[in-house]
């Protein structure tokens, strides 16, 4: 493909690309936030423990964590045309994105929440610490080193799926992948859409571990 | 009116196989201004113990009573309220890693509901009092164990609680550490009137500060009373184990008799084994041997091994007990 064909496609597909990946991320955060925080304070050992509750839910996140993502692509599609009206590009793939990425994004927020030194939320608990005090005042800042470092990860593997999404549909360099370097043996274009996400992926580990690293106070100087 | 009262207290574990008794029928009275160690092995409940106090550990029964409120019958709202009353300082410090030392002690005041305003002005107080005025800044990886505890006291003190109960808290300190916090601790009962609890494994910080002390064996309360009165005559089994823990004596005790004399007062400071020795003519072997100084009073005790003569040995122990030294038995019980 010619050069000057060539740029204004790529950029196209970076911009849809990140697109796609923070506002999926966002939205998994959005929905795996509170489901972490429930499933840490349920759970046998938590501060509130609920039995039902936390085998409920900790059953739904290993099922849809045990689906393959382009699977539940596909299964989701009448929900998928609901919400964005269509089930093909960039905002409608936004949707499988978030039912994917949402529980993973669940598990990596719990374990960085169980992560926090017990002693601590007891010292919190012994002050006559409330149990929304604990969580927001506590537990969270406590863990976001952890949080932050699960959040590069997270975000790096909604971009991988991003890029899968293409082929059925989906937009952004993956999409430019599939149909310009598979189904049109453009290898030129396949070669450069993998170099960019492989720099796209390196920009998210950078930043996130620059940010992880600047806000741990926990290191000595 | 006691401060602290505890009645009846159990405390059961159940597992999925078996029940572990931590706690069993324990009373126990702390007053207003005192001191109280709580000692025991590890493994005795002590910890439990004290985590019943401030309802961290619901007891399976009976009542904990603190400034006449019975704990059992407050809302989960009125509990938490109270606990501003009751801090607690840990082994391992338990500071916020995330958060200064300023941080760490607003931390106390901002659950509390504490003003901004009047949350500077008190952290400043306290940074004096504790002695960490220029580590203001630091967070807590940047401070030394001893340090780390003296924010955790100034955070401990920070909502002006009645009692402070302390878990070992000196338990991963160095000796000299353990005295400055020890000493630390002393002060502000003493200039604050805070009675404070501690819980602790070694005997040498029941010595060092307690006014009072319980031993706590195997889930039970073996003893209690003022640190001389059990110091110098120790009567369960326990509290002998833990006072003579320290002889280093072990081996080659049981079978020939022993016997152990306890100075008290004016008679510390008199030669009274040199006299003895001289006046008999016996000899005898001093197995063990230690003066203590408890709460401003010396005492001292000495355990001696007897020579195989029976007359001798009733020889000596009647020259001890004219010098008005109390003279007991040594058994297979003190160690």
């Amino acid at each position: 493909m010619p050069i000057e064909k060539m740029i204004p496609l790529m950029l196209e597909g970076v911009r849809d690309t990140l697109y796609m990946t923070t506002v999926s991320t966002l939205f998994a955060y959005l929905l795996g936030m509170p489901l972490a925080i429930l499933l840490v304070l349920t759970a046998p050992k938590g501060l509130r423990p609920q039995a039902v509750v936390y085998r409920v839910l900790d059953a739904v996140v290993n099922i849809f964590r045990s689906i393959p993502f382009l699977i539940l692509m596909i299964l989701v599609i009448p929900l998928t045309r609901l919400i964005a009206g269509k089930a093909y590009g960039s905002t409608a793939t936004i949707v499988p994105l978030v039912i994917a990425a949402a529980p993973y994004v669940a598990r990596m927020i719990e374990s960085s929440l169980l992560e926090v030194d017990p002693g601590v939320i007891e010292a919190a608990q012994s002050m006559g610490a409330s149990v929304p005090e604990i969580i927001f005042k506590v537990i969270i800042p406590e863990a976001k080193t952890s949080l932050i470092v699960g959040a590069t990860i997270s975000s790096g593997t909604i971009l991988g799926y991003s890029a899968m999404s293409g082929a059925i549909g989906g937009g952004g360099l993956g999409q430019i992948a599939i149909s310009y370097g598979y189904n049109r043996y453009q290898t030129d274009v396949l070669f450069v859409t993998v170099i960019l996400l492989i720099v796209l992926m390196q920009v998210i580990q950078i930043i996130g571990m620059y940010i992880s690293r600047k806000t741990d106070k926990r290191i000595r100087e | 009116m006691p401060l602290i009262e505890l009645r009846h207290l159990t405390k059961t574990f159940k597992g999925k196989t078996q029940t572990v008794e931590a706690l069993r029928d324990i009373n126990l009275c702390i007053d207003q201004g005192d001191i109280y160690g709580i000692i025991g092995m590890s493994g005795a409940g002590k910890s439990t113990l004290v985590r019943c106090i401030n309802y961290l550990e619901r007891p399976t029964s009976g009542n904990v009573i603190i400034d006449g409120k019975d704990l059992s019958t407050l809302t989960p709202k009125a509990l938490r309220q109270l606990r501003q009353q009751v801090s607690m300082i840990f082994q391992h410090f338990n500071l916020l890693q995330q958060r200064d030392v300023r941080g760490n002690i607003a931390f106390a005041m901002e659950i509390a509901g504490a003003k901004r305003a009047d949350i500077d002005k008190r952290i400043d107080e306290l940074l004096e009092l504790v002695g960490l005025t220029e580590r203001q800044h630091n967070y807590p990886s940047q401070l030394s164990g001893g340090q780390q505890q003296r924010v955790a006291i100034a955070r401990a003190l920070a909502t002006n609680p009645k009692i402070i109960l302390c878990d070992e808290a000196t338990s991963a300190l160095d000796p000299t550490t353990t005295t400055s916090i020890l000493n630390l601790l002393r002060e502000i009962n003493q200039k604050l009137g805070i009675t404070i609890v501690i819980i602790t494994h070694e005997m040498s910080v029941v010595e060092s500060i307690c006014t009072h002390v319980a031993i706590i064996d195997n889930g039970s309360l073996a003893e209690h009373g003022t640190v001389e009165s059990v110091f110098s005559q120790p009567k369960s089994k326990a509290a002998k184990k833990l006072i003579f823990r320290k002889t280093g004596a072990d081996g080659g005790i049981i079978g020939d008799r022993m016997i152990r004399i306890v100075f008290e007062g004016n008679a510390s400071s008199e030669p009274v084994i040199a006299s003895l020795v001289l006046e008999c003519h016996v000899s005898v072997n001093i197995m063990y041997a230690d003066t203590r100084d408890v709460g401003g009073k010396a005492f001292g005790q000495m355990i001696l091994q007897l020579p195989e003569d029976k007359l001798q040995q009733e020889k000596i122990i009647y020259y001890l007990q004219s010098k008005g030294l109390r003279v007991e038995e040594v058994d297979g019980d003190a160690h």
